[in-house]
């Protein structure tokens, strides 16, 4: 029963320019069409990285509130609205993390703006979750090792150097398992990512 | 380097991995919108994207949709009421928010923000000790019943944006965002601006803003709040002034 508005939504919903320009016009109505639209996938990754589900409604609120202070300068024909969306939730999350526990800005960070060609209009494959379901079984293919570097370089914003004291690995092997996981993932979902 | 040997490093480049060379020349194919390494990446953001989206499925609490419209002044009618169970739900949401303050929502979702500063000065118990004090007083403030407040900064393109809760008792509490860290060797000075003709703006604080644009700056204590006219914010030099240096970051009339 869950999937029925989603899959209303992928169907029926406008699409992501559309909701743009009317965000862009201050239309409130488009922010309840937005949150229906990727609130679950926005307070799912929240809560993934910071385990809190307080926090994350804060976070989730201000991620929204975010997209719809910048959204003027968000070029709809160019760019991915969910990517964007996902980009600024997790960038908050990290934020978040790096203050609570007192570190420097020098992890991973995913770009919110530059380049917003490269944030390509992949509502449905976000809102599908037969596609979704496909990356989290390629995720528990990954060894334990490349998976970890994967889930503590998203999920917990870590920069290879952290990854690595963390770890209590040298650099030179995060790296290398890095490269490796990214590899396998891209290998595993290459058809389902352009699909 | 040719796209080939850029390909293996779409995906390190997305998730801010990529070293040099590979992470100029990758920079350099963009900006040319090479029509190789564009889609390559776009697929490596796509990738990395769908990692984020594969997080294990959470229902959020009903609330949050209201919480969140609210904030932009949205309605909140809920899409799910075709359902019993969604209506219940909603319902339940409804009480939920009848008994929840959003503007207390609003402001501890700014004073979380500031509970998070406040981690990353740990070591220095003075500072820690100002900054409770600051919470505390906050929320002394947003405690009071009959606290009059004032949103400013809407309109403006890019301004800052924020409320001011003032009590005659407690003080006043100034939340912004949008407000870029003030140059180095100035600060932040807040004022509160009599409606006396002929009287002198009265200083009420220094404060910086946090790397991230947001702000939270508290006057303890009695505050004339009937014969102020409005509250602004100045740069000022490191050591604050006596006088408002003109025109205001920005003013708001109470």
């Amino acid at each position: 029963m869950l999937l029925l508005p989603l899959l209303l939504a992928i169907e029926f919903g406008e699409s992501d320019p559309d909701l743009v320009r009317r965000l862009q016009r201050r239309d409130p109505r488009a922010m309840a069409e937005l949150y229906d639209r990727y609130g679950r996938l926005v307070y799912a990754l929240i809560l993934r990285v910071v385990r809190d589900g307080g926090i994350a409604e804060d976070l989730v609120q201000e991620t929204f509130l975010r997209v719809w202070n910048r959204v003027q300068g968000f070029d709809a024909e160019r760019g991915g609205l969910g990517p964007w969306l996902l980009a600024v939730a997790r960038n908050r999350a990290i934020d978040y993390l790096r203050s609570a526990a007192g570190r420097m800005r020098n992890s991973v960070e995913l770009p919110e703006t530059e380049h917003p060609a490269l944030f390509c209009d992949m509502e449905k494959e976000l809102l599908n979750s037969d596609r979704v379901r496909r990356v989290r079984v390629a995720l528990e293919k990954l060894s334990q090792n490349h998976r970890a570097v994967i889930e503590l370089a998203y999920f917990e914003g870590l920069s290879q150097a952290e990854m690595a004291e963390k770890m209590g690995e040298p650099l030179g092997t995060v790296k290398t398992w890095v490269r490796t996981a990214l590899k396998s993932l891209r290998d595993e979902l290459g058809t389902a990512v352009s699909a | 380097m040719n796209c080939d040997e850029l390909r293996d490093h779409y995906e390190l480049y997305t998730l801010g991995f990529a070293d040099d060379p590979e992470l100029s020349e990758i920079r350099a194919h963009l900006e040319r919108a090479c029509p190789t390494c564009v889609p390559g990446v776009r697929g490596a953001r796509e990738l990395i994207t769908l990692i984020g989206a594969a997080a294990a499925s959470v229902e959020p609490p009903a609330r949050l949709r209201k919480r969140v419209l609210a904030s932009v002044g949205g309605q909140t009618a809920s899409r799910w009421n075709w359902s019993p169970v969604w209506a219940a739900v909603a319902v339940a949401a409804l009480v939920a928010a009848a008994v929840f303050d959003i503007r207390a929502h609003r402001a501890s979702s700014e004073l979380t923000q500031a509970s998070a500063e406040l981690a990353q000065v740990q070591a220095e118990s003075a500072a820690q000790t100002r900054a409770l004090a600051r919470l505390n007083q906050a929320f002394a403030i947003l405690n009071q019943p009959n606290v009059k407040q004032v949103i400013f900064g809407g309109g403006a393109p890019q301004p800052p944006r924020g409320r001011i809760f003032l009590d005659p008792a407690r003080g006043v509490l100034l939340l912004a965002s949008n407000l870029p860290p003030a140059p180095a060797g100035k600060t932040y000075e807040m004022w509160v601006i009599p409606k006396a003709t002929g009287s002198q703006p009265v200083p009420a604080g220094l404060f910086q803003s946090a790397s991230d644009g947001t702000a939270i700056h508290v006057l303890p204590g009695p505050v004339d709040v009937a014969g102020a006219a409005a509250i602004a914010v100045t740069i000022e030099r490191a050591a604050g002034a006596t006088v408002p240096n003109l025109p205001p970051v920005f003013a708001a009339g109470l």
